[in-house]
């Protein structure tokens, strides 16, 4: 990796201006494990103190009526002419009472990181931002843009006007995730949205200068996008969420920058533990293969598992009466369904037949009780 | 290489957006790639287009398909990094380029490949199919059900209905063309809504008398002189009788008031006879421009006696 690639640079209507090379920086080894947790400590550090009045629940004079009463144990409020009074004081449990353990302001509430976890985790996330698999993976529309990292020519940090920003991020392809970002602002879920928090959005692109020259006032009211000092640059942009690979615009003195702010007389880049993770090539090397021992023979082959449940083969194997009986299941089916007809006219037949039986019955009956004289037509019915 | 794996172990064990999976059990552990370049649509390590510097899929655009190749020298320009080849409309022509533009890949890329292919074709094939169909008329089209904007659209629907007050406005623009008399004479009326107008009728005349009325009181500070003033009061606040004498038989068998002039000059008689009038008589006060006859009333006849100082007494003992 001594040999490092070219980065072009694009002018402000996106034609190339002109090369520099990659900084050292971005090589720097992937670590997303040390990002999230820098991240996850770092994002603690802008946290404002939230506690319970120092003096809630606490503010009666309450004492336990004791044993003997037929009540509760619980300390209780005295006096009388208020429904106040003989109602439990003091516990968690009880109400107006004091919250189990109020919260406190003296909670330790940022989180200390060592400067070198840090800045590891700054380097990883500038390296993550080199590779557009990743910065595609973490969400960013850059299908248009033309080279991963995105150097732009320096007169950039001098932009003024915003309309201005806005035609620099189209000519560079920067414009869709941008927009992406302008889409997705919607009211925020949950109690944020009452505590000035209303809206939320996607984040666009991060630009990145040397020196502010009115690029953070052109820049900054675009929706989604950010800007940043190389000075300062800032883990909570370059990883937002804990993710690494922000889609990041560099001015060129800013990218420049970088060989200075990490090297020898700088900042230390991190280096990998291994310098060629890849262990699948390394097990099918030459190097390797050739000292290995040769496989044992005459090693049984054992053929993969086959569920019984799933095939019916290794069911046969099993039960080797199971495919006749699921044939004859299969022909009993068929065979009921297609007497279904027939079953259910013969039922319908035969609850009609047993109604008319009963109705001529009920018939008969009625004709016979009537009340007249018996004999009056002879001894017959009609 | 080297670049693959670390991509594809960030990817995979942390976050991807193009990762999905269809349902939300967590014992779902097939996981698919939303990435519209992906050959397969799982998420695997052979078939992410993300973690494959040399890749290739097939996709399908209007019918036209095309083969799309990446390679690891154009990996770093993500404009450029899909080789778009247009395939043959042949099945056959087709397989053949794909087995020259994929020659060098590895095999089980343009296996994938193939059967994507084969898989468009079938489709599109079918989708021609329908659509004849459809045109011949032998198949009905078939449109996706949207449960969410029939939903809402059903929703706006009734809230719509109930906005339109669609009854009170058709029940106003009967009455005015009543008023106006487009309906003639009709003389079949349902009979509360009529009962109903009536009243509305009059108590819109009402309300003008009371405003009237109320004209008339409003003379501050003009003295007026009247006389036996409250002896007319508890006269109105006795149980009141008519005055038989003022009564009048209208036919019917309705016995109501005499609205000519002698009731009122019965009036100014009767207040100054007073309460040693032995006729229970309360002197009707009328409303001054009152329209409306007093209510019809069916009287029972009774002896008239003399001597009514038994139920005066009756009255006060309690």
């Amino acid at each position: 990796m001594s040999a490092r690639p070219l980065v072009t640079v694009f002018g402000l209507s996106g034609e190339k201006v002109g090369e520099t090379t990659l900084p050292a920086v971005m090589t720097a080894p992937l670590r997303p494990d040390i990002v999230q947790f820098v991240h996850t400590n770092m994002n603690k550090n802008h946290r404002q103190a939230y506690a319970v009045n120092i003096r809630a629940g606490k503010q009666v004079v309450a004492e336990s009526w004791g044993t003997g009463r037929a009540v509760a144990r619980i300390p209780r409020v005295g006096g009388g002419g208020t429904s106040r009074s003989g109602q439990g004081a003091y516990g968690n449990m009880c109400r107006g009472g004091r919250m189990f353990a109020p919260t406190k302001t003296w909670r330790k509430w940022n989180k200390k990181i060592n400067i070198s976890q840090k800045r590891y985790a700054v380097a990883s996330a500038l390296a993550a931002s080199a590779v557009p698999a990743l910065v595609m993976a973490r969400g960013h529309v850059i299908d248009e843009v033309p080279e991963i990292p995105l150097v732009m020519e320096s007169s950039i940090e001098a932009s003024k006007k915003t309309s201005v920003a806005k035609d620099i991020l189209n000519a560079v392809g920067a414009l869709a995730d941008m927009e992406k970002a302008a889409d997705s602002k919607q009211v925020r879920a949950g109690k944020g949205k009452m505590r000035n928090r209303r809206y939320v959005l996607r984040r666009g692109p991060l630009v990145i200068y040397k020196a502010n020259d009115g690029v953070e006032q052109a820049f900054r009211n675009l929706p989604g996008v950010e800007l940043c000092c190389v000075d300062r640059l800032n883990l909570l942009q370059l990883a937002p969420g804990g993710h690494m690979g922000r889609f990041c615009i560099w001015s060129q003195a800013a990218f420049d920058a970088l060989e200075t702010i990490y090297g020898e007389g700088g900042k230390r880049i991190p280096t990998a533990a291994m310098t060629n993770a890849d262990i699948a090539r390394i097990i099918n090397s030459d190097e390797i293969q050739s000292i290995l021992k040769a496989p044992k023979a005459g090693q049984k082959q054992h053929a993969p598992k086959r569920n019984p449940l799933r095939s019916l083969e290794a069911l046969e194997a099993l039960d080797p009466y199971a495919a006749a009986k699921r044939r004859a299941q299969a022909s009993a089916e068929a065979t009921r369904a297609s007497k279904k007809a027939e079953i259910l006219a013969a039922k319908r037949q035969q609850a009609k037949d047993k109604k008319q039986y009963k109705a001529a019955g009920k018939a008969f009956y009625e004709k016979v009780s009537k009340q007249g004289d018996i004999c009056a037509n002879g001894f017959t019915l009609e | 290489m080297q670049h693959d794996e670390m991509i594809w172990s960030v990817i995979s064990q942390n976050f991807c957006s193009f990762k999905t999976t269809i349902g939300k059990a967590k014992s779902d552990k097939t996981y698919f790639c939303r990435n519209p370049y992906s050959v397969t649509g799982l998420c695997n390590r052979t078939s992410c287009p993300l973690a494959n510097s040399k890749y290739a899929t097939i996709r399908e655009q209007n019918g036209r398909i095309h083969l799309f190749v990446k390679t690891v020298e154009r990996a770093h320009s993500p404009k450029n990094v899909w080789e778009k080849i247009l395939l043959s409309r042949n099945y056959g022509k087709a397989l053949a380029q794909l087995d020259e533009h994929l020659e060098f890949f590895p095999k089980v890329l343009m296996h994938r490949n193939k059967q994507r292919l084969t898989k468009i074709h079938q489709y599109l094939i079918r989708m021609r199919k329908i659509e004849l169909k459809v045109r011949s008329g032998r198949k009905a089209k078939l449109v996706g059900v949207h449960r969410k904007i029939d939903q809402r659209e059903e929703r706006r629907e009734r809230k719509a209905l109930v906005a339109a007050k669609l009854e009170q406005t058709i029940e106003k623009e009967l009455v005015e063309r009543l008023a106006k008399g487009t309906y003639g004479d009709i003389y079949n009326f349902p009979e509360t809504p009529y009962r109903k107008a009536l009243e509305q009728a009059e108590e819109t005349e009402q309300e003008s008398e009371t405003e009237m009325e109320e004209e008339d009181e409003s003379d501050d500070g003009m003295v007026e002189y009247v006389e036996d003033l409250d002896s007319e009061e508890e006269d109105e606040l006795e149980d009141e009788e008519e005055d038989v004498e003022n009564m009048e038989y209208l036919g019917n068998g309705n016995w109501g008031e005499n609205e000519s002039g002698e009731s009122d000059s019965d009036n100014e008689e009767s207040p100054s006879s007073g309460k040693t009038d032995k006729k229970p008589s309360a002197s009707k006060t009328k409303k001054p421009a009152a329209k409306r006859r007093g209510p019809r009333v069916e009287i029972e006849y009774e002896e008239e006696r003399e001597d009514h100082v038994e139920p005066v007494a009756a009255e006060a003992s309690w």
